[in-house]
């Protein structure tokens, strides 16, 4: 341990420590001062590029940089000094010189480490008046990002990523001086299960990420952390909405779990939560086998009855994408002896690419057991489910279908063995074209997706980890356990949920879509 | 007078090949040299005050004292990337003596207990290369390199290495980066080289002219090397005299030497009818002296220390009065912006911009405002980045500002120049695009 003094407090930190990780914390909450920088981040190792995060140190007569000094007993470390901020303006007004200041048609405006670090430590006038370097713009640099090299700062972040963890090593700087590029090695793109932790990393609108330009501006959008529901990891994320819906997904730092990082197809998820992929409406199969619209809380009530009828032919199909309190009331709620865990790939449940993907895509396949352990479930075979709605023995099938049914790549031919129930009760957050084909009696009841209800999920290694609800979407959807209790009979009212977003006073001054496209109209008025 | 404590020989051929080395005594102060415990030569090098030749001017001894006593692998580089603009002693030393330069360093390798060694030169220095390389083949040849030489059981190999002509590849952990096959960048120091250099192995990076110079200290003595020279510059040094004199070249003379005697006495003076304006005295980064300064300068550290400039790798520039400074410093700014990597970002984006404020300037577009610009920029580079160049670039502006900045107003404001009455168009700035 090392005792020293940041900006007049006494600070103790561990031997090694540098001054810049004493100085942000682990929780990277900037305690004992905020320092500018670029180049350095926490997840990768140092390369001393940017020159921004100066500190002056008693009896060194210049400016440090905090990122590769380490802490020794008994330093006096200060950042407020006029010294420290002259040089941190400086050294941002070289960041600038060249740098386009396109910010009014830049995706990163708005989230630019750029624009912050100028507000906090800027606010010079630029005495810059000679021709900027023109680099290469728009570059594709795969199938994922896009590269503007002017915005560039060169503070090879997204290069250290690549080598240092993704280890895919496609991209590089070329050349050299204030003509340097970044770009990708002879032959290569930068094309990996992780690339868009690039764009996470970049500090500036150098890449962008083709899922997402310019679809959104970042003050629009609200955000809220949750689980990612894609794999059994169970990365932290970050979901970015507004009242169109969701729009992207974000790593956030869990140092038991994902580090700084998310894989690309986890970005993938808030596109099944948008109401396009959504179930929106309780459907029922008339006998004129045309579906029939209904209120899903009505739906589930009505069949409450169907639910009774059935006795000892009712069985439960279960799927590993719903929360730990969804399964313990569907339990609780739903008693039968035949239950069986839908599995898909099962040949590829332990895969893991050594980082974070792993070939259990479902989140909560592990609280699944647990709770099915606790109320003395031994799942049946797949054959005895087969053979059961074959012989007639299970006349009313629940199935809690899965959420991403897409990595379900069985699921047309467990559908057309689902058929044959005499009863078929479909639940799930996602429309099926599957399911909407089938014939007989058949109900599907919408679902709340993962981010429109609280819950857990317990991850591959068994950490339970508990998540909020962020937004609404589908308004009038049941979650599993109100779906749950609803069958059973039992007399509750559910309420559908309300958006989060308040309905302004005048509707022409809500943020659509429709209207920043009248977005002159909108401007005149002053209200935005 | 020069000194010749190393160039004595160079007049002589055939002093490049083995045969002729060795009639000169070649070799024999490496058979002495093993006789000795590697500590001492370390201790007698120390004693000598000898100081690194490249630039730096930092004590050999003390450097190759920073090596961590253990048995680790170490490797000894001779930084022979001789990119300093007005520099070419490295040159020929290595074309007129290259057995002088194995010498010095299988004794250096020695003791610091090193069994391999690169020579990283230049890539221009195509002929130096080649006969670098054929010296190594007659020294492996004799015994001299290897298993065991000259019976003495310590092993050395040594290989020439060619660089690809980028100035920053002259920095030690740039070249050592270079070395490794990574792009020529400095590394971030701390660690320096000499805990972990190349391959992450205790490095000791010298100067060729360093390296050559052990030999006299181990064949004489600290107390006769330090004979010569000032008692905080000892021994003697090559200078590269060039510009506008009548004799350029290289003159090996004792450190302390007059600068003015450098110039008129061995230099032959300058041409008839033209008066000496200002002298870079070590190199193009360091600060340019006027003419006033140089006539009372003697080419040793201290002095160099005290006018406020340095006595770097000995490169002496010399400049009359029919040039236009702001020409010449448009020069030093081109060549800084064409040679930074790119790495920090003050000196990516500062060395650009100095050079573009000079050549607005030098184009007849300049504004007033653009001089005290110019020393606000360079004083913001200065000490902010990894490596030295940034440095470099900056303390030639602020000097050439300082010392001659009427020149730079009258070219403002009669947008041309007061020497010339010409305007230069800025075609560097745009060089790349």
């Amino acid at each position: 341990m090392a005792k020293c003094t940041i900006n007049g407090k006494e600070v103790e930190v561990k031997d090694g420590t540098t001054i810049i990780q004493a100085m942000s914390g682990e929780k990277q909450d900037w305690q004992h001062g905020k320092v500018a920088h670029y180049c350095w981040h926490p997840g990768l190792s140092v390369a001393g590029v940017c020159r921004l995060c100066m500190v002056e140190i008693e009896g060194n007569p210049r400016v440090q940089i905090a990122c590769n000094t380490v802490v020794t007993e008994g330093m006096k470390i200060n950042n407020t000094s006029e010294k420290v901020k002259d040089a941190a303006k400086w050294g941002l007004d070289f960041h600038l010189i060249n740098h386009p200041l396109d910010c009014p048609i830049c995706d990163q405006a708005g989230e630019c480490g750029l624009q912050d670090q100028y507000m906090e430590f800027g606010k010079y006038t630029p005495e810059m008046s000679e021709k900027k370097v023109k680099k290469h713009k728009v570059v594709d640099l795969g199938p994922t990002v896009v590269l503007d090299s002017e915005r560039c700062i060169l503070c090879s972040r997204c290069v250290r990523f690549t080598e240092e963890v993704s280890k895919t090593n496609e991209l590089g700087i070329f050349n050299r001086g204030d003509h340097s590029e970044i770009g990708t090695h002879a032959g290569m793109e930068l094309n990996n299960k992780y690339s868009l932790n690039t764009v996470d990393i970049c500090p500036v609108g150098a890449l962008t990420s083709k899922d997402f330009r310019f679809k959104q501006r970042v003050w629009y959008l609200k955000d809220a952390e949750t689980v990612c529901n894609g794999c059994s990891t169970g990365c932290n994320v970050k979901v970015y909405f507004n009242k169109e819906g969701m729009f992207r997904v974000k790593p956030v730092f869990n140092k038991d779990v994902n580090s700084y990082w998310m894989c690309d197809d986890g970005r993938d998820i808030y596109k099944f939560v948008n109401k396009e992929s959504r179930l929106l409406k309780a459907k029922k199969k008339t006998t004129g086998g045309n579906w029939e619209e209904m209120f899903p809380g009505a739906a589930a009530k009505e069949l409450s009855s169907t639910v009774k009828a059935a006795g000892d032919g009712l069985a439960l199909v279960v799927t590993g994408q719903y929360t730990n309190e969804e399964y313990e009331a569907l339990f609780t709620n739903l008693k039968t002896k035949k239950v069986f865990h839908w599995v898909n790939s099962p040949e590829k449940h332990n895969d893991f690419d050594g980082l974070l993907i792993r070939g259990d895509k479902n989140p909560n396949t592990k609280g699944l057991q647990a709770v099915m352990q606790k109320h003395g479930i031994t799942p049946g075979n797949w054959a005895d489910l087969v053979a059961g709605l074959q012989s007639g023995n299970i006349k009313t099938l629940i199935v809690a279908a899965p959420e991403i049914a897409a990595v379900y790549p069985d699921i047309k031919h467990r559908v057309s063995e689902f058929e044959k129930a005499h009863n078929l009760v479909w639940l799930s957050s996602t429309k099926s074209v599957e399911v909407d084909l089938l014939t007989g009696n058949i109900w599907q009841i919408p679902m709340k997706s993962f981010v429109e209800k609280d819950g857990t999920f317990v991850n591959h290694g068994g950490l339970a980890q508990k998540f909020k609800k962020a937004t609404t979407v589908v308004s009038e959807a049941l979650n599993l356990g109100e779906a749950a209790l609803l069958m059973s009979g039992a007399q509750i009212m559910v309420k559908p949920e309300t958006s989060p977003f308040v309905e302004t006073a005048r509707p022409a001054d809500r943020v659509t879509l429709e209207n920043r496209k009248k977005n002159e109209f909108v401007f005149k008025r002053g209200t935005l | 007078m020069e000194t010749k404590l190393l160039s004595e020989f160079y007049h002589i051929d055939e002093y490049r090949g083995l045969a002729g080395y060795k009639a000169k005594g070649g070799y024999d102060v490496l058979a002495k040299a093993l006789k000795m415990a590697p500590q001492a030569i370390i201790d007698e090098v120390k004693a000598s005050g000898l100081r690194g030749r490249g630039g730096a001017g930092f004590s050999t001894g003390t450097k190759w004292s920073f090596l961590p006593k253990n048995n680790e692998p170490r490797y000894l580089l001779c930084n022979a990337d001789e990119g300093e603009p007005g520099t070419f002693k490295d040159r020929m030393m290595m074309e007129r003596a290259p057995h002088q330069l194995i010498e010095g360093m299988i004794i250096s390798a020695f003791a610091i207990g090193s069994k391999k060694s690169y020579i990283y030169v230049r890539g221009e220095y195509f002929y130096a290369i080649g006969v670098l390389r054929k010296a190594l083949e007659e020294a492996y040849a004799a015994g001299l390199l290897g298993k065991n030489i000259l019976g003495s059981g310590f092993d050395h190999d040594m290989d020439v290495y060619s660089g690809a002509g980028a100035y920053i590849c002259g920095e030690e952990t740039g070249m050592i980066s270079s070395l490794e096959g990574l792009k020529g960048q400095p590394k971030l120091k701390p660690p320096f080289p000499a805990v972990q250099g190349y391959l992450r192995k205790p490095t000791i990076v010298n100067n060729v002219e360093t390296l050559a110079a052990v030999i006299p200290i181990i064949r004489d003595g600290a107390a006769a090397y330090k004979k010569f020279g000032t008692e905080k510059s000892t021994g003697t040094k090559f200078f590269s005299l060039s510009g506008n004199v009548n004799k350029p070249g290289n003159y090996e003379v004792p450190l302390g030497y007059s600068l003015k005697d450098m110039i008129f006495k061995l230099g032959g003076g300058l041409k008839p009818g033209r008066k000496l304006k200002a002298v870079i005295p070590g190199g193009s980064s360091a600060p340019v002296l006027t003419a006033e300064e140089a006539e009372r300068a003697t080419l040793d550290y201290e002095c160099m220390a005290q006018m406020g400039t340095m006595l770097g790798s000995g490169a002496i520039i010399v400049i009359d009065d029919a040039n236009c400074m702001v020409d010449c410093l448009g020069n030093l700014t081109h060549f800084y912006h064409h040679e930074s990597c790119g790495q920090c970002t003050p000196c990516r984006e500062g060395t650009g911009w100095l050079d573009k404020i000079v050549h607005s300037i030098l184009s007849g577009k300049g504004r007033l405002a653009d001089i005290d610009l110019l020393v606000k920029v360079a004083d913001n580079m200065k000490g902010r980045t990894i490596c030295a160049l940034s440095d470099a670039a900056a303390l030639p502006v602020l000097s050439f500002v300082q010392k001659f900045r009427p020149e730079f107003e009258y070219f403002v404001r009669e947008g041309r120049s007061q020497v010339t009455g010409k305007t230069k168009e800025a075609v560097h700035g745009e060089m790349h695009h």
